[in-house]
């Protein structure tokens, strides 16, 4: 299926997007800038961005993909993608922007005060954006492949060249524009062919989806080895507490100007994301009404680049193609941009500029170090895409919240709401968490099927490793009392004083 | 800011924790957001228990018996709804509630300043 228009449309994203990050270059000149855009950003602005920016290729493909594949009840991998949002807002976000670190590590150390604790907290950073990175660059090549017939490795390539980029020439100010953008393009490129994919439908008398009746029934088994149950309630917590842990998203709540603005940027995410999410099922039943079953080769999560030109033939079917072509660019990138360029921030803070600093006698000017680490920050995530196992975009996405929700979810929970947290009790939860997820993730991108319970909990590490974490790091804490830090007391107090009281404080005779 | 100076900041929030006001301002956010959380996580998670232990009311179809809307697919979806609900509400109760605390705390600790 070979089409032009759809080439176009996504070069047409790609220059975009590099022409709004030049943009940005010309506005950003301070560091802070680079990273958290002054902290001046509106909350309508900063909403569009998040909604921009967490719409990935997972949201956009993956979950039409594995509705069309499971049934309704993976309507719960939306719904739990809104989630994470009000969790975040509710118990962590006021108290993070409080301790005014700009980064998961930056917060680890505020509250901890441990070196090490921040190095493995970088680690982890990378390794979250790596697994989040990972099917951005395989959808990208997926997408580019279906719509014209380019080799492989082509559309992750592309990605990977305008991220990298678009997140060295600009920083975060230019990425946050972008992003806002983006949001609306998405959510153009996906509702308008469903409309009209919906309209045609309806002419066509409105034929049944062909399904098994198992489709309709919520968290009925695929097959004996299926455990729904557990698969679900498993991603729903990754989801929900895995948001928190995410370094691109937390990263946006500092650059709300206060606390009001900060609720309100997450009431309009909410009400974007939601919108958004309505659009994939209608996909998902539609593919059923025109794919009672998948074509051998073909994966589900093409399901909804395949449809238009499966309803409707010649011109408004490759119209149609292009639009979800470029959403789904578009998705690909600003996703990519964002943990991108959180990535970034920590190989350029924790590994580069050190290095970089002594080897040139400190005199390497800072924005360098940033640019060479938005190129590794893209290239090994691409080197991985090509060699590691395709487990479908949206279930590689659920890995990267499993880990985060494993390992961040704890430190910050704890961190945030319980002063007895000891810096061997934060450091051997982290190390649990990370381990057993990461060590389940592995096991189940490189064997191939393994089937029954054993696969079941390795696919989905979260409703196991992250009550693991959780209770090692308290009885750990609890086991060693004189590792609390010693300014536990101020921190904690700090975090939850509001904004304005802690303003009037400042004013205080010194 | 001198080390010095950031001692007596800090010491200055320890000062403030043992305000009244403060624990006050503390104890209304608690009040709220715990039992909220609880809430909302017990509403989310309702629809796994209803799916395990009632799936023939979340497999009835709406609207006719070839239609594809489903109750567990209308429960999904609502999920949407109540989400941003929740959030609308908390934001409001932040604003109107928690922040006029805050103001009146940092007001009277302006207030200390001058005299």
């Amino acid at each position: 299926m070979s089409n032009p228009l759809s080439l176009a449309a996504v070069v047409l994203v790609c220059l975009t997007t590099l022409a709004v990050g030049g943009l940005g270059l010309r506005l950003s000149r301070r560091t802070s800038d680079f990273y958290v855009a002054g902290r001046t950003v509106s909350p309508r602005l900063n909403a569009s961005a998040i909604g921009g920016e967490y719409l990935s290729a997972a949201s956009f493909l993956g979950v039409a993909g594995l509705i069309y594949d499971q049934g309704v009840d993976m309507v719960w991998l939306p719904v739990g993608y809104t989630l994470g949002y009000l969790v975040l807002l509710v118990i962590v976000a006021a108290p993070m922007r409080r301790s005014g670190a700009y980064t998961l590590p930056d917060f680890a150390e505020a509250r901890l005060g441990s070196r090490a604790i921040r190095l493995v907290s970088s680690a982890l950073v990378i390794g979250i954006g790596c697994l989040y990175l990972i099917p951005q660059f395989q959808g990208a090549s997926l997408t580019l492949t279906l719509v014209t017939g380019a080799p492989a490795w082509a559309g992750g390539f592309v990605v990977m060249v305008v991220i990298a980029l678009a997140v060295g020439a600009g920083g975060m100010r230019s990425i946050t524009l972008v992003q806002a953008m983006q949001y609306w393009i998405k959510l153009t490129a996906l509702a308008v062919p469903a409309f009209v994919l919906l309209a045609l439908w309806f002419r066509s008398g409105s034929p049944s989806p062909q399904v098994d009746p198992s489709w309709h029934v919520p968290l009925s088994p695929t097959s004996p080895d299926d455990h729904p149950t557990y698969r679900t309630v498993s991603i729903v917590l990754a989801l929900c507490l895995g948001t928190m842990g995410l370094p691109h998203v937390l990263v946006r709540y500092y650059t709300n100007p206060d606390g009001v603005g900060a609720r309100r940027t997450t009431v309009t995410v909410i009400a974007l994301l939601g919108t958004f999410y309505l659009l994939p099922p209608i996909y998902a039943a539609l593919g059923r009404v025109a794919y009672p079953t998948l074509p051998a080769g073909v994966g589900s999560d093409t399901i909804v680049l395949r449809l238009p030109e499966t309803f409707v033939d010649g011109l408004t079917g490759q119209l149609l193609t292009a639009m979800l072509a470029g959403g789904a660019f578009a998705a690909f990138l600003s996703t990519a941009s964002g943990l991108a360029m959180s990535v970034t921030g920590v190989i350029d803070q924790e590994l580069l500029r050190p290095r970089l600093a002594r080897f040139a006698g400190g005199d390497v000017p800072g924005i360098r170090g940033f640019r060479i680490s938005a190129v590794l920050a893209v290239l090994v995530p691409y080197v991985l895409s090509r060699v590691a196992e395709p487990l479908g975009l949206a279930t590689t996405v659920g890995l990267a919240f499993a880990l985060a929700a494993a390992t961040f979810a704890p430190l910050i929970m704890l961190g945030v709401w319980w002063r007895r947290l000891s810096t061997w009790g934060a450091m051997a939860g982290l190390l649990v968490g990370g381990t057993a997820a990461l060590g389940s993730i592995m096991t189940t991108m490189v064997v191939d099927d393994l089937g029954g319970w054993a696969g079941a909990i390795l696919a989905n590490p979260a409703m196991w490793a992250t009550p693991l974490a959780l209770a090692t790091a308290v009885i750990v804490s609890l086991a060693t009392p004189g590792r609390i830090p010693a300014g536990t007391t101020r921190t904690m107090v700090r975090l939850h004083t509001p904004e304005r009281v802690a303003l009037a404080r400042s004013r205080l005779p010194e | 800011m001198s080390n010095e100076a950031r001692t007596q900041q800090e010491d200055a929030y320890l000062e403030l924790q043992s305000t009244s006001e403060f624990q006050a301002l503390r104890k209304k956010f608690r009040g709220f957001v715990f039992p909220m959380t609880a809430f909302f996580l017990a509403w989310y998670f309702l629809y796994v228990l209803l799916s395990i232990f009632a799936p023939d009311f979340m497999g009835q179809r709406v609207g006719g018996d070839d239609s594809t809307i489903t109750v567990g697919l209308l429960f999904g979806l609502g999920q949407f709804v109540t989400t941003f609900a929740i959030t609308f509400i908390y934001a409001r109760w932040a604003n109107r509630e928690l922040d006029p605390l805050a103001d009146a705390l940092g007001a009277r600790l302006d207030g200390m300043k001058e005299h």
